[in-house]
């Protein structure tokens, strides 16, 4: 069979760090919060894959899935729905005794069936927490030349405080000691100041062998991929690291949310992200946006469908969002179909979808600190 | 199950009169309005007025017309049962034929419509800007118990002569059909869309096609003889937003109406109607910390860092520093290099133009041409392009053209 494709199929964990941001996964997850104008989380790493020619991925979402199922339709827009292949989404399933799965051990022994029957030799799995234009078929060309068991992506980066501080115990970061690139010890939830190999939690391996330490690991109960299966076994089991240098974005608090998203102003960076293969998402037909006259703007990013009259500056618009005239909107990122009105002043402020502010509203954080308004209310 | 009303819809036009625009692209394909193109209009007000069945008549460079409607899924009209058709003509047993006017493309695709069995057949132009619900005509078909409708406007009477014109009493019925007459006896000009029960159409294509005098052109040959039949024709009155954007002028002149939707009628912003379009997949837009936007339309993906006052941009064009783009039209991928001035014109797709070069001018005196450059054109810097002028081969840098 003529095959352009990668031969690996894709799962990505939708729920991985929900925590980090509990403002903003109150009714969605990680893998559905708004991020960079008009994308969803999960465009990202699911883009990656398509684009890289894998087009056999399963979603294993825990719970507040419903926004991301409604993002995700069929999957047509990732061109996702295949015969063969093409999108799943696998649901928590209820069965007596069994709760929602709690780590990657026990959500992926959950579809474990499934997994026997795919054809594809290798698996990729991934969170939705970065958003990155990820190479995935480069990687896996780099896992099958140095003959790795298992091949996990880093970066040399600092650990983000906010992943420090965080105290919910289940999310779990992890770094790694390095010996020409083989993992020789895997450090869970470390404190160490300065530049670290950072796991991307970005995994490639065959699928006969994620098959065979799944099913041992959850007849022993445990939960946690990195933490039971690799960390233990860094001797037995040949662990490359691959190193990511490109530009990413690792969603680890509001701060780093708010963050990410002011940082895609500078042009190098919104090319950095969207310059090496598209990013798909969800259609919506929108108009192109409207600078109505009196309207000013500088130095924003602004996605279509949006109203302009009043004045924006250093701000990321989504779809549809309206600024009525003599609104001043500064160091704002507004979420889809926020309305600002007339004459309303906002400064460092994070709307999620549907927001209000109300005419003649005045609404001030700071450059460290974000008021954020939750979804659908009115201010 | 047969369909109540299916759509055929007109698209081989060549569009001569937008010149470079449609040297490589037939006039329906014709970008418009920042993220459209015109047949936009007329596949999405189907969809939104109920019809699911659209055959497309193509002949004219048909290449991106049939790559833009693909299997129709960006209108909601990719169907097991219907949905949109590209129909170029064909060769058959006895020979093939091109189409020959629009009352014999329609003929060629008869074993199409009667796949579908519908009782009514509505005849769409895909060269009009225009938001029109297709479900108030039939009804209004349907009321009048007509055999034939067409959709009219009221124009002006002193243009009146440049148009198709229909003679209706005062129940609509029409009496009489000028084409472009010198001494008008009506102002509702036709706006080439047609509801025909089916049968009547059948009836008449079959005829139209044995007379070997016939143009067999729907205008100057079907309507006629319906009418020498006494056949029962119906004129419906349209008062929404209607635009033939057949000339470089009107082209113009409709995408500065889209900007003002206030005045003008034509508002793309309407939830309740939407026009769909295959979309771009870009990233947001960028306004730079040294640009100005001013009564302005920009698309996903473009960067603008000069200046742009009424202006519409396409996707993903650059307006590099320093560059100055006024009432202008720029097409989808297009590149304003730094200190370029760009003004009263309509920049097709994919084009550069260079450094401190200047396109168009705004209007004086007597003088209001809107420059125009064709799709994929690279104008060197410095060079100058006339108000009137029409380029469709790249410019040196310094070079004029008037």
């Amino acid at each position: 069979m003529v095959n352009s494709n990668a031969n690996a199929l894709g799962i990505i964990f939708p729920n991985s760090y929900d925590s980090y941001v509990s403002e903003l996964v109150s009714e969605r997850l990680m893998a559905s919060i708004p991020f960079g104008g008009r994308y969803r989380m999960v465009d990202f790493v699911l883009s990656s894959m398509v684009t890289s020619g894998i087009d056999n991925i399963s979603i294993l979402v825990r719970n507040n899935y419903h926004s991301l199922m409604d993002h995700l339709g069929s999957g047509r827009e990732w061109d996702l729905t295949r015969k063969n292949g093409g999108l799943s989404i696998f649901p928590p399933y209820s069965e007596k005794g069994m709760k929602v799965y709690a780590g990657r051990v026990d959500g992926l022994a959950s579809i474990l069936d499934t997994l026997k029957d795919q054809k594809e030799k290798y698996v990729v799995m991934a969170d939705s927490n970065i958003a990155v234009n990820f190479d995935f078929k480069a990687m896996l060309d780099a896992h099958i030349a140095s003959g790795a068991d298992i091949t996990v992506a880093y970066a040399k980066e600092e650990i983000p405080e906010a992943m420090i501080n965080n105290n919910d115990f289940s999310n779990l970061y992890f770094t790694f000691k390095l010996e020409d690139n083989r993992v020789k010890k895997i450090y869970i939830n470390s404190k160490e100041a300065g530049v670290q190999n950072l796991s991307m939690n970005i995994y490639i391996m065959e699928r006969e062998l994620l098959i065979n330490e799944i099913t041992t690991a959850f007849v022993r109960g445990h939960v946690y991929f990195e933490r039971d299966i690799l960390a233990p076994k860094t001797d037995k089991l040949n662990i490359q690291a691959y190193e990511f240098t490109g530009y990413k974005a690792r969603i680890s608090g509001m701060k780093s949310y708010f963050e990410e998203n002011m940082k895609l102003l500078n042009d190098e960076n919104l090319d950095g992200l969207f310059g090496a293969n598209p990013i798909y998402t969800k259609v919506r037909d929108d108009n192109p946006t409207r600078y109505i006259a009196g309207s000013k703007g500088k130095n924003v990013l602004v996605a279509d469908g949006c109203v302009i009259e009043g004045e924006i500056e250093n701000c990321i618009l989504f779809r549809g969002v309206k600024v009525a005239k003599g609104a001043k909107v500064k160091n704002c990122v507004l979420m889809q179909d926020t309305v600002v009105g007339e004459g309303a002043n906002i400064e460092y402020v994070i709307t999620d979808k549907n927001v209000t502010i109300s005419a003649g509203k005045e609404l001030h954080g700071t450059d460290t600190f974000q008021v954020f308004v939750a979804k659908g209310q009115t201010v | 199950m047969a369909k109540e009303m299916i759509a055929m819809l007109l698209a081989g036009g060549q569009g001569s009169r937008l010149y470079a625009l449609t040297q490589k692209l037939a006039k329906p394909a014709v970008p418009f309005g920042g993220k459209y193109r015109i047949i936009d209009f007329p596949l999405s007000n189907c969809v939104n007025s109920g019809i699911d069945t659209v055959g497309i008549l193509t002949q004219y460079q048909p290449m991106l017309l049939n790559e833009y409607i693909g299997n129709g899924q960006p209108w909601d009209l990719d169907r097991l049962y219907g949905g949109v058709h590209v129909l170029p003509p064909y060769q058959k047993a006895s020979g093939s034929d091109w189409y020959k006017g629009t009352a014999n493309a329609i003929y060629q695709n008869i074993p199409f419509i009667e796949r579908y069995n519908p009782e009514y057949v509505i005849i769409l132009s895909g060269d009009q800007i225009c938001k029109q619900d297709y479900s108030d005509f039939l009804r209004f078909h349907k009321e009048k118990n007509a055999e034939f409708s067409v959709a009219v406007m009221e124009v002006p009477w002193e243009e009146a002569s440049r148009f198709g014109l229909m003679v209706a009493d005062e129940n609509d019925k029409i009496t009489e059909f000028q084409e472009k007459p010198k001494n008008p006896k009506s102002n509702l000009a036709s706006m080439g869309i047609y509801i025909f029960n089916w049968d009547i159409l059948k009836k008449y294509l079959e005829e139209d096609e044995a007379d070997p005098n016939s143009e067999n052109d729907f205008g100057n040959n079907i309507i006629p003889n319906l009418l020498k039949d006494g056949r029962n024709m119906y004129a419906y009155h349209f008062d929404g937003y209607w635009k033939d954007v057949g000339t470089i002028s009107s082209l113009w002149e409709a995408n500065m109406e889209v900007m003002d939707p206030e005045h003008s009628g034509i508002d793309l912003f309407d939830e309740n109607w939407k026009i769909y379009s295959r979309n771009s997949g870009m990233t947001g837009h960028n306004i730079g910390e040294n640009a100005t936007v001013e009564n302005s339309m920009i698309t996903d993906g473009c960067r603008v860092d000069g200046n742009v006052k009424h202006s519409i941009l396409f996707a993903g064009v650059k307006v590099e520093a320093g560059a100055e783009v006024e009432d202008a039209v720029v097409m989808g991928g297009s590149v304003i290099k730094a200190g370029a001035v760009v003004k009263h014109c309509i920049v097709a797709e994919n084009v550069v133009i260079g450094e401190n070069a200047i396109v168009g001018a705004m209007p004086a005196g007597d003088e209001k041409g809107v420059a125009t450059v064709g799709p994929g054109v690279v104008v060197g810097p410095n060079a100058k392009i006339g108000p009137n002028a029409m380029v469709s081969k790249n410019v040196e840098g310094g070079e004029e053209q008037w």
